[in-house]
């Protein structure tokens, strides 16, 4: 089990994690959800001792990380795949890490096997791929077989095989009760891979949930299409918002369609069409985070 | 099941072997040393009868001579210090290693013991397989220099501490710097540029810098007699081995104190 209690990391003027205050639990893959520079990866460094937090602390099993005694076989992580030694290869890299850890060796070609990395592991680590790089990135996460996983931007660099192949690993590490918890800029990636959302942005918490929750906070428009659409459009209470579209639909945000039926009911207008539309986890985000985007840019100009 | 310091240091050592960096630097390190001193043997043999060589007769030592190799050999050892904390910076695998040893004094103490255990065993066998030679050199032209003396083997032994302490000291540089370059430019100029400096100095001052200085520290090490502005050789490397302390202190506070 995961938790940040309060965790706080101020850099000279940059307030890159701001009293982060949640539980990451087992059984479920949890997605860390934020814009690039939001704070993803100093939250991960600080959970895994490589940063010093501010104020307040991360635990893994009750302990921060410089406490535990043998960290690979309760924490395992995949921070950044580059962080080896590229004239090392694979196999010593990882004995290395096992050789600190107490892990017998016999471990080191277990891994090797389970991320299919057997028949290049003697070869130095430099001539990786990105994949591959990751690829071995896993196995050392693996290597001490631990209860709590961590995995910054795993998707990035892998192809769409490769993708489904780390979906299908998250999911099964959460079946077996670990606690998984990813980390990602992309929305779409996480709505398919994780079960739980934490959404951060400029450092401080936004919301979280299950996907289902997320999209479902999030206020829906309708769609309407009328005979008469001013006539509509006038009957509407002074605080709803709508927009005219080209095609002569309304899209009204502030009511639900329930209402709008009623309204136009009552104002005796025909309705072609009445459309509850749900945000998309995307959209969801951007509208989350938009105002917390680190490196914000404008949307550009058309020329008229 | 809990790793100790020996997991660290088996750890350590498993990297130390499996770089390319290490052997190369191992390499370059017994060439430079046995090659070095052999040629500046045979350089010695070949002038020892040429007229007006009574001054260099006067001041000659058999035992340092063979052993001149280790003014180079000193930066091949320096280059294997400095690399084993600074290449895990440049590579990003030093957050590997805190990660899988996040007892920072730990790692320290690892990388040491690998070092000591390499330069201690190394060392020794290089400077007495380059006196050995210089000595065969030597034989039958030019007065040699015998182990059986006490002050010979001593002297020959403390080259061999001297190259392990001055990696120790380029170690604690490159756990207190953390690039490679800076390293070796900070390490080359207490070795080769300080000197220099300090020789524009005040007649006074220099006498009381110069014994200071980690070079001078050296020859008192390695010579039978106490070379002039030197310290005793077993002040010289008490001296030295405080330098040691002190760096490799300041070091292991950085890294615990920054962040990874």
């Amino acid at each position: 089990m995961l938790k940040l209690d309060h965790l706080t990391k101020q850099y000279k003027d940059t307030l890159a994690v701001d009293d982060l205050d949640f539980e990451v639990k087992a059984g479920v893959v949890t997605g860390f959800l934020g814009p690039n520079g939001s704070g993803k990866s100093t939250t991960m460094r600080i959970i895994m001792g490589l940063d010093r937090p501010t104020k307040g602390r991360a635990t893994i099993n009750g302990k921060q990380y410089h406490d535990l005694a043998s960290p690979l076989r309760e924490v395992g992580a995949l921070l950044d795949a580059k962080s080896v030694n590229p004239s090392r290869s694979a196999r010593n890299h990882l004995r290395a890490l096992a050789a600190s850890n107490k892990i017998p060796y016999s471990r080191v070609d277990e891994v090797l096997d389970f991320v299919g990395l057997t028949s290049v592991a003697g070869k130095k680590v430099g001539g990786f791929s990105l994949g591959m790089s990751q690829r071995l990135g896993i196995a050392g996460a693996l290597l001490g077989d631990p209860g709590v996983l961590l995995f910054d931007e795993p998707v990035n660099g892998l192809d769409p095989e490769g993708i489904r192949w780390i979906r299908d690993f998250f999911r099964t590490l959460a079946n077996e009760g670990r606690t998984v918890f990813v980390s990602s800029h992309l929305m779409s990636e996480m709505a398919v891979s994780a079960d739980e959302i934490i959404v951060i942005g400029r450092g401080h918490f936004i919301t979280s949930g299950t996907v289902d929750q997320l999209t479902a906070t999030a206020a829906g428009t309708v769609l309407v299409r009328a005979a008469n659409p001013d006539s509509l459009a006038s009957a509407l209470p002074a605080d709803a918002h709508y927009e005219a579209l080209n095609d002569g639909a309304l899209r009204i945000a502030g009511l639900s369609a329930e209402d709008v039926g009623n309204l136009a009911f009552a104002a005796g207008i025909a309705l072609h069409e009445l459309t509850p539309q749900r945000a998309s986890l995307e959209e969801v985000f951007m509208d989350l985070t938009a105002s917390s985007l680190q490196y914000g840019h404008q949307t550009p100009g058309v020329p008229s | 099941m809990t790793p100790t310091l020996w997991s660290a240091i088996r750890s350590e050592w498993i990297k130390f072997r499996s770089v390319r960096s290490t052997i190369t630097g191992i390499l370059t390190f017994i060439a430079l040393t046995i090659g070095i001193s052999a040629v500046v043997c045979i350089a010695v043999k070949s002038h020892w009868s040429d007229p007006g060589s009574h001054f260099d007769h006067l001041v000659f030592d058999p035992t340092s001579t063979s052993l001149t190799g280790i003014f180079l050999a000193q930066f091949a050892v320096g280059t294997i210090g400095i690399l084993a904390v600074t290449s895990e910076y440049s590579t990003g695998s030093m957050r590997t290693t805190l990660s899988a040893v996040p007892r920072r004094a730990r790692v320290v103490l690892a990388k040491m013991a690998v070092l000591i255990a390499a330069i201690v065993i190394l060392g020794e066998i290089v400077v007495f397989t380059a006196f050995t030679i210089g000595q065969a050199i030597f034989k039958g032209v030019v007065p040699t220099a015998s182990l059986a003396t006490g002050d010979v083997l001593r002297a020959v032994m403390m080259a061999g501490a001297y190259l392990t302490l001055i990696t120790l000291f380029a170690f604690g540089i490159g756990l207190i710097v953390r690039t490679t370059a800076a390293s070796i430019i900070v390490y080359t100029a207490v070795l080769l540029i300080v000197p220099i400096i300090v020789n524009f100095l005040p007649r006074v001052l220099q006498h009381d810098i110069t014994r200071f200085l980690p070079s001078q520290l050296g020859s008192a090490m390695w010579s039978t007699s106490q070379p002039a502005q030197t310290f005793s050789w077993g002040l010289s490397s008490g001296i030295l081995a405080a330098y040691v302390v002190a760096l490799v202190g300041v070091g292991t506070y950085l890294l615990q104190r920054r962040d990874a």
